[in-house]
């Protein structure tokens, strides 16, 4: 994460402030309190999310601090991983998630992308305001289009995860088009002129000149449409009936309700880090690319 | 120019040089195969049940079962009189503004801050962390961490029992939005700092180095350099913010409710208002006013944006 950003622009090294230039300021001060209080907050909130995870509702609330205790001395140390594991179907909850995102963002990217290049490429009169009018989609609530979705999905029995995947690639359309419009439009044109001297048809200029290119936002699309398909709950609270076919947020929505009547607090929180940790790695692993993305996307 | 040998004949049609009419049009060509099938799915799952909606705003309707009639307006007149639109209005516009300023305050004392600081980049990343976590997810943990029970205070309370103050109930109907709103700016703020952030590593380092010179406070660095030019991003951020404030959900529902039927009514947002008419546990379905209340959405996001953009209007700068 040192490494971010440092790649797109390399930032002149600053020189030292003359001694004395630099005062003493209470705003600076006050400023930097706060935001080293404000990261120390959001470390201890992972910290208490993991070690709650481990721990028995009793430990969870009399020492939220405290390393766990109870589950490693009786030596079950994952005892409410299992419990949440068998108690909420998260078995067949994470082969479908991995399934519907994997296959729901790959289709997205792939039928977003030959868009954008069309919307910022090829010269065609309107596509400035027709780019815009996919952007609004970005603004539109999913509450506001479920209605009639689920009318006419459910009279075409698509109220089943295949409906639910052509909802996830149809709604994340105008993100996706809106941040991969930003990259093809950062690309020079001097190499689409040189591949149509070379005699490159536009659809190999798009296919083995354009998209290489354009692969980091290709990435930062995929992860970014990833993280969001697999937090997404409303969609499959309505779209899911089966319980043999819900996806993880959507199990662990269900879970919530039977699991807090019972207390079984330690299992729920060991529920909420098995949604949240597969995010957590794939964030670690990616951060520069959704930090870069996002920035192109908001910042041009 | 060996490259011209090998090509086939048919991928140069006469006259395709450099930036020739026939290559131009080749191009064009192009355009719908590759922008028809995004924008046939957008038209179909997007734009057309945006029309429906509208359209069965007007009309009365339980839902599967029966038939959409006709009924004018009064699914909005009946709406906006009823308590459960009225708190779900009120709230939103406080996630909206509230939260809004909270974020924005709090992003913008961050890059105050942020520029010079050693491990930077670091605060950074952790401070997004929550951006990644699935609402339901987050809902659920703000849950345990505002649990008032006595011998099983949550994390807030027992820091606060520990401190010699009393446990509150903040989850009461009555401190909910409070909660939610603290929450809100706590879970959003490292997004607009990161999208803020970057701005501020565009600006050409001697701008700072200039104004450190001239002895220019941090505040004044902020006000004179830092504001000016990233205000097209902090436009495009405070839209971002009011369309996902706007849409709230998941988050609200998990943490204000008992479980998987809707929270008291003094903690709905309109979307757990449409939520809640359209598959709720509280009496039959009612998808017309649903319907109205997805319309009221929408307004008030175009509204709301529009006014924004009116106002963040600025000419740009240019460096």
């Amino acid at each position: 994460m040192t490494r971010s950003s440092s790649e797109v622009r390399r930032v002149p090294r600053k020189p030292k402030p003359a001694p004395g230039s630099r005062r003493f300021s209470p705003l600076r001060l006050l400023g930097s309190v706060l935001v080293w209080a404000f990261t120390a907050g959001n470390v201890l909130v992972l910290y208490w999310l993991l070690t709650a995870a481990f721990k028995t509702p009793v430990e969870i609330f009399t020492k939220p601090f405290a390393l766990p205790y109870q589950w490693f001395h009786v030596g079950k140390p994952f005892r409410n991983f299992v419990y949440a594991w068998n108690n909420a179907g998260f078995g067949d909850a994470v082969l479908t998630t991995v399934v519907l995102v994997g296959l729901a963002t790959v289709a997205t990217v792939a039928v977003s992308a030959p868009c954008a290049y069309a919307l910022t490429r090829l010269g065609v009169r309107g596509s400035g305001p027709l780019t815009n009018v996919v952007a609004i989609g970005m603004g539109v609530p999913f509450q506001t289009v479920i209605i009639p979705l689920f009318v006419t999905m459910s009279k075409a029995h698509l109220d089943n995860e295949y409906g639910l995947f052509l909802l996830y690639v149809a709604l994340s359309i105008p993100f996706t088009v809106f941040l991969l419009t930003g990259f093809f439009r950062s690309l020079p044109d001097e190499l689409e002129e040189a591949a149509s001297l070379d005699g490159a048809s536009p659809a190999r200029t798009f296919f083995s000149v354009m998209l290489p290119l354009a692969r980091g936002g290709l990435i930062t699309a995929l992860t970014l449409n990833a993280i969001g398909l697999w937090n997404e709950t409303l969609l499959a609270i309505v779209f899911l009936k089966d319980q043999a076919h819900f996806t993880l947020s959507r199990a662990l929505f269900t879970f919530y309700g039977a699991a807090s009547y019972q207390s079984e607090y330690g299992g729920l929180i060991a529920g909420v880090a098995i949604v949240v940790l597969p995010m957590l790695v794939l964030y670690l692993v990616l951060a520069r690319r959704i930090i870069t993305g996002l920035t192109l996307g908001a910042g041009k | 120019m060996a490259t011209l040998t090998t090509t086939p004949p048919s991928a140069r049609a006469p006259g395709a040089r450099a930036d020739g009419g026939a290559h131009l049009r080749r191009k064009k060509r192009l355009f719908w195969p590759f922008a028809a099938p995004a924008l046939v799915l957008y038209l179909a799952f997007l734009v057309l049940p945006t029309l429906g909606t509208v359209v069965l705003s007007f009309t009365s309707w339980a839902g599967a079962g029966d038939t959409p009639k006709p009924n004018g307006v009064t699914n909005y007149t009946q709406m906006w009189a009823s308590d459960s639109f009225q708190y779900a209005f009120r709230n939103t516009l406080v996630y909206v503004f509230a939260g809004g300023v909270g974020t924005f305050a709090l992003a913008f004392l961050f890059t105050m801050v942020l520029r010079d600081m050693r491990g930077g980049k670091v605060v950074r990343a952790i401070l997004f962390f929550p951006n990644i976590v699935a609402p339901v997810a987050l809902g659920m943990f703000l849950g345990f961490v505002f649990k008032y029970q006595p011998g099983k205070q949550g994390l807030a309370n027992y820091v606060l029992e520990h401190a010699g103050a009393d446990a509150a109930k903040f989850l009461a109907p009555a401190n909910v939005t409070g909660v939610v709103t603290a929450s809100l700016i706590w879970a959003s703020s490292g997004f607009y700092i990161t999208i803020l952030m970057a701005a501020v590593d565009r600006i050409p380092p001697y701008l700072y180095e200039d104004a450190e010179l001239g002895g220019a406070s941090p505040w004044q660095k902020f006000r004179n350099i830092t504001l000016p030019m990233t205000w097209d991003v902090v436009g495009v951020a405070g839209v971002l913010w009011t369309i996902n404030a706007l849409k709230i959900f998941e988050l609200v529902f998990v943490l204000a409710g008992p479980g998987t039927y809707a929270p008291p009514n003094e903690a709905w947002t309109l979307g757990i208002y449409v939520f809640d008419r359209t598959f709720g546990s509280n009496g039959t379905p009612d998808f017309g006013a649903a319907c109205a209340c997805a319309v009221a959405m929408i307004a008030l996001v175009s509204i709301l944006v529009v006014l924004l953009r009116r106002v963040m209007r600025r000419d740009a700068i240019q460096f």
